[in-house]
């Protein structure tokens, strides 16, 4: 998932993202359009009053919004179909890729041309690995 | 003819007769269009799908589909001055959006779209050309 956290977000990037969940919860709880909207431009002009704050104090009101966040939570908030908590989410699996190298010899033999292809495909993307990342350490390679 | 269906008849005519008030001669032919109205149905929804033949739910979506959709929800975003926009163009340093405001651009994205943009990705997709690209890889369209 694209979601994983690799790196500690910034302070703007979480102040970006309690003001997306922000709205998505006033979305929720408002359903009519114009009630809405209304809470919304609330909300963005609650966000642009503190915009130029220093960094401790935004530190501060990000902690207060995130628990003001938490406690005017949605019990049933709107999600789209295929995100975690939708109606579809993991309906339509899609089978990974390595699943093609462990088809039994007779069935590649009936894609000679595809697998063929694919052969060099992966030796195409061992040397765009090795170019991107090095070599790897004689250590690592092969299963424990 | 039994009791019931003359009765059955006459109730139709008075229907007619009430209904469109036309003399009783205009009411024959106006049942007998009734009647072809009813039998024609699959002619008449024949001629109306040749004529509409957008409707086919399983239409492949185009790269210039997409682009039209995104242009068209950027350009209704109130900050958005339709004029400078191009498919180009940066949102913060040509379009002078902040990061708020992008975070709602990309929220309208989602509505349009209907699906979730995470925030990692969300912080990529600084033009149109970018957001028009992870549409079309996110619904494998190609070119």
């Amino acid at each position: 998932m694209a979601q994983v956290p690799l790196a500690i977000a910034s302070h703007k990037r979480q102040v970006c993202s309690l003001y997306k969940r922000a709205l998505r919860n006033l979305e929720a709880w408002y359903d009519r359009r114009h009630d809405y909207r209304y809470r919304a431009v609330q909300m963005r002009a609650r966000f642009d009053e503190n915009r130029c704050k220093d960094l401790g104090e935004g530190i501060r009101l990000l902690v207060c919004g995130q628990k003001e966040l938490f406690e005017t939570k949605h019990f049933q908030p709107k999600t789209f179909a295929n995100s975690a908590g939708g109606c579809a989410f993991e309906r339509e699996v899609i089978p990974p890729d390595w699943l093609l190298d462990y088809w039994h010899p007779l069935e590649k033999a009936q894609f000679p041309e595809y697998f063929a292809k694919r052969e060099q495909r992966k030796q195409q993307y061992v040397v765009w690995w090795q170019k991107q990342y090095g070599k790897p350490d004689p250590k690592d390679l092969g299963h424990h | 003819m039994s009791f019931t269906q003359i009765a059955r008849n006459c109730g139709r005519l008075a229907a007619a007769l009430g209904t469109k008030r036309m003399a009783s001669s205009a009411v024959v032919q106006s049942q007998a269009a009734r009647m072809m109205h009813r039998i024609a149905v699959p002619a008449v929804a024949n001629q109306v799908s040749q004529k509409f033949a957008l409707r086919s739910y399983s239409a492949k979506r185009t790269i210039e589909d997409i682009k039209f959709r995104v242009l068209k929800v950027v350009s209704a975003y109130d900050k958005v001055t339709a004029d400078k926009l191009k498919v180009d163009s940066h949102f913060i340093n040509d379009l002078g959006l902040d990061s708020l405001d992008h975070v709602e651009v990309i929220m309208a994205m989602e509505d349009e779209f209907g699906f979730e943009i995470p925030d990692s990705d969300a912080e990529k997709l600084l033009k149109p050309a970018d957001i028009i690209q992870y549409v079309a890889d996110k619904e494998d369209v190609y070119e």
